[in-house]
């Protein structure tokens, strides 16, 4: 295969495996970019009064340190393993959605990219810290395009995840193998079940609250405009922000921290020669964390902001209760090893390892559930060394150690043992000599880029940034271990730890192979071979245009296109105005839209086909629901938390404001109730075209399709007259008006009506596209899931207006 | 659903008390919200896993809704 055949095949494809790979390195680059941040942070903290970086450039450094680890690095280097070896041990062919996969990998690629870029925008990058607080990350404090295009990164990064979440539902709940039951499911894919259902609930708020954030920064509204400037009694736009973020903040941690203790679940075993000890008390106490407790903690970061003292109790409360399942599986995993024949290999070390760390951390943040100690130590190093004990130590050595497991899977070679160990320890004494002196700076102030001479903190900070450099180092191990293995590393075998895990009975080291009973198509990255002359015979004659492998079906460039398309979009907004900007939008318009017709085309056409799937797979609890309605559900309950949140914020500020304007007075009530009621009717219309497809009435189907679409237009159409008059109007109702009050609601009502109208726009595309595959007889009686779907995406819009409705003209 | 949205607006006209107009307006809106949940989108009919995906994020908003105006004090 030539270099652009190569590279061709690795842009294109879907297959779970190498899109597994693709978040591995990528992760990896993201990694290292997060970590000389921080090593020029800590060199800058190294010293008292030291000029190294100045102020300015270490907010830049400590802000995208975090928001590049966090949302960069550790998640995605979990979802990495995720993709390789969930559906492995399901025995999935692919994941449900293939080409949606790929899109969450080239999203969140695209995102990264867009932050990592703002470095070099006049102004740098966000600097407001990872919390990226209101108002000081709002446009009077943090002006200019860089934070805009970060904050733009992550809303990327935030769409890839809740694509790539209900992608694993539906995998997980429709693609087991037959006879596989939900409750035999290897460790590993239950706590990536666990992630996935965390991620899908959690990060809608961050949607919410940074599209609010950006909407101020590119449009002008004033959502998070400081009171002083605003002038409207009674608001705290600093208190809104902290409830959407930290309603994702918080079960963020457990979404980076549970991969790892998944690994840790699925790697023991291996090393201890006896069964997991207490795998449902495991299984039970991980839900009870995931749902809901960890959405049920977050005031706990906010005890500081003048929450009334009954919430500080119950969310210490809350957060103390939190403990005692995390203490259970900690026991467990413990017992596991007890009276266990231990083989201190690689992996396992990473694993105890991994467990020391986030006891330490854990036992700390039992301290930050107090109101009282949280005054003391919240602003502090003590803080810093927590999250980092929590998050990255136990996640690292927990995904390290699965890294290490996997690694003769991945490449069929097994790596050196010694080196494994010398990373090992290096790493742990590195991280402790770098966090551990932080527990002890629980009086130096952790939001300040030099400090003087007091105490000992020029001592514990120089120790720290000696082990920040030896933990940094043992990363060079690591990275020599895996390119060693990879090019010159002895044969594994099939199964060197023994497992009975599925993913091992697979062909090891070929991960084109897109299922585990094909035979292996080639080596490495490098040596891509042609299919089995079997595979390429069943390949169409439009999808074997691509020179690919095994799996020449499974080769797609929409995906990429359309983040392509995106990002230049984006980039050009955020820097935005100009003429180079403006072509930069254009030009990603243009890009975007013809890979979402070309997507829906190749649909048409029928030019990608994923692989098939076993008739006969367990798919309890969804037994009698079809694979795309699993998906649509996992979507719609997350649109159900965004356009929840964003009603949440509109509430919180009608409550904080002490006047607001009548609704009456700014609106045509008659006309918005006579669009209602179009809205409605619209609705009635899509739940005919669904009985007349039921029946198999084609012609039925398409009538009731075209009237749907009819009354979604002029619900657009008169929603697009009503903006018109309200901001042209002898008292225009905009956010930039005179009248902080009038520029609030206008804000908020732009915003949030705003964003179901693109909803209902983008049901009007898509139901373009539905009559066009019905005129050609694309749905039948027996096929029309698409047609449920859609009315399932309509039906949630007219329930979203069912509230916008009279929360902004009636109330 | 148009009988209701039509109710809302007379609610809106001829109901002086604020509070007594969000008390109708707000179950007027719910009620609407769960005949569409639960008949266009047929949950009536669906099994419990998929009431629940529903559920789960409804309760998930409850709590949020609820502690974000609490946190007003």
């Amino acid at each position: 295969m030539g270099t652009v055949e190569w590279l061709k095949h690795w842009l294109f494809t879907t297959d779970h495996k190498q899109v597994g790979l693709l978040y591995f390195f990528t992760s990896l680059y993201f990694g290292i970019v997060g970590a000389v941040l921080a090593l020029l942070m800590r060199v800058q903290l190294s010293v008292p009064n030291n000029n190294f970086l100045e102020a300015a450039y270490y907010n830049q450094a400590v802000t995208m340190h975090g928001l590049i680890m966090i949302f960069w690095f550790l998640s995605p280097l979990g979802i990495a393993l995720f993709n390789y070896f969930v559906p492995l041990q399901i025995g999935a062919k692919d994941l449900a959605f293939p080409r949606l996969n790929a899109l969450t990998y080239w999203l969140f690629l695209a995102g990264g990219l867009m932050a990592v870029f703002s470095f070099f925008v006049p102004g740098g990058s966000a600097a407001a810290g990872w919390t990226s607080y209101e108002p000081l990350a709002g446009p009077l404090y943090s002006p200019g395009p860089g934070p805009t295009l970060t904050y733009l990164g992550l809303m990327l990064m935030a769409a890839s995840v809740t694509v790539g979440s209900v992608n694993f539902v539906a995998t997980i709940f429709w693609l087991r193998k037959p006879g596989l039951k939900l409750m035999d499911m290897p460790m590993f894919t239950w706590f990536a079940l666990f992630t996935i259902l965390a991620m899908l609930f959690a990060f809608p708020s961050i949607i919410a609250a940074f599209l609010l954030v950006l909407t101020d920064r590119l449009i002008g509204t004033v959502l998070y405009a400081p009171p002083s400037v605003l002038g409207v009694p009674g608001i705290d736009p600093s208190l809104l922000w902290d409830d959407l973020f930290w309603f994702f903040g918080h079960p963020e941690v457990y979404i980076v921290l549970l991969p790892a203790f998944g690994v840790i679940a699925n790697v023991t075993p291996a090393f201890t020669g006896r069964p997991l000890a207490g795998k449902s008390w495991i299984l039970w106490s991980t839900a009870a964390i995931v749902l809901p407790i960890s959405f049920g903690v977050w005031m706990h970061h906010m005890f500081l902001t003048g929450i009334p003292s009954i919430l500080q109790e119950v969310f210490d409360a809350s957060t103390e209760v939190i403990s005692i399942p995390f203490g259970i599986i900690v026991i467990m995993f413990v017992l596991s090893m007890v009276k266990g024949r231990i083989q201190f290999k690689t992996p396992f070390l990473f694993v105890v390892g991994a467990l020391v760390l986030f006891t330490i951390g854990g036992v700390m943040g039992v301290f930050l559930s107090s109101p009282v100690l949280d005054r003391v130590f919240n602003g502090s190093y003590f803080v810093v060394s927590h999250f980092h004990y929590v998050m990255v130590g136990a996640t690292i050595f927990g995904l390290f150690a699965g890294i290490y497991y996997w690694l003769p899977k991945m490449t069929g070679k097994m790596y050196s043992e010694k080196l494994g160990k010398l990373h090992f320890a290096v790493s742990f004494i590195g991280f402790n000599v770098l966090y551990a002196p932080m527990m002890l700076l629980s009086d130096m102030p952790r939001r300040i880029f030099t400090y003087q001479n007091i105490g000992d903190w020029a001592q514990l900070n120089g120790i720290a940034t000696i082990g920040a450099f030896i933990f940094a180092g043992a990363q060079m191990i690591v990275a020599y271990n895996l390119l060693h293995t990879w090019f010159r590393g002895a044969p594994a075998g099939p199964n060197p730890w023994g497992s009975p895990d599925l993913e091992w009975s697979s062909p090891a080291g070929s991960p084109q192979a897109p299922a585990p009973e094909l035979e292996p198509v080639g080596g490495w990255i490098g040596q891509l071979s042609p299919a089995p002359p079997a595979a390429q015979a069943a390949a169409p004659p439009a999808a074997a245009s691509y020179p690919a492998a095994g799996h020449a079906l499974h080769l797609s460039s929409r995906p990429l296109t359309l983040s392509a398309g995106v990002m230049l979009f984006l980039t050009g907004a955020a820097l935005y105005p100009g003429l180079f900007p403006l072509a930069l939008m254009a030009v990603g318009v243009a890009i975007a839209a013809y890979s979402l017709v070309a997507w829906a085309w190749d649909d048409i056409r029928d030019r990608f086909k994923g692989p098939a799937e076993e008739a006969d797979g367990n798919r309890w609890p969804f037994d009698a629901v079809p694979k795309m309605k699993v998906g649509m559900w996992a979507f719609l309950s997350s649109e159900i938390v965004l356009f929840g949140t964003l009603l949440g914020a509109y509430i919180f500020i009608r409550e904080a404001a002490l006047s607001w304007p009548s609704p009456s007075s700014i609106h045509d009530i008659p006309l918005a109730t006579a669009n209602t009621l179009v809205l409605v009717s619209s609705g009635f219309t899509m739940a005919m075209a669904v009985h007349a497809i039921r029946k198999g009435d084609q012609r039925g189907l398409l009538a009731w399709l075209a009237a749907t679409f009819v009354l979604g237009s002029t619900f657009i159409g008169v929603k697009m007259s009503e903006w018109v008059g309200l901001i042209s109007g002898p008292t225009p109702f905009i956010p930039g008006s005179a009248n902080p009050v009038t520029a609030l609601a206008a804000s908020v009502y732009y915003v949030i009506v705003g964003l179901h109208g693109a909803h209902v726009i983008a049901g009007l595309i898509i139901l373009v596209y539905l009559m066009a595959r019905t005129a050609r007889g694309g749905y039948t009686k027996e096929s029309h899931m698409t047609i449920e779907n859609f009315a399932l995406y309509w039906a949630f819009v007219e329930i979203v207006w069912c509230f916008v409705f009279p929360l902004f003209y009636l109330l | 659903m148009l009988t209701a949205v039509v109710a809302e607006v007379i609610t809106f006209y001829s109901v002086a008390s604020p509070d007594a107009q969000i008390a109708v307006i707000s179950t007027l809106a719910t009620s609407q919200a769960v005949a569409v949940a639960v008949f266009y989108m047929q949950l009536k009919d669906e099994p419990g896993s998929i009431r629940l995906f529903a559920l789960v994020g409804v309760m998930f908003l409850a709590a949020l809704l609820i502690a974000m105006v609490a946190s007003l004090g």
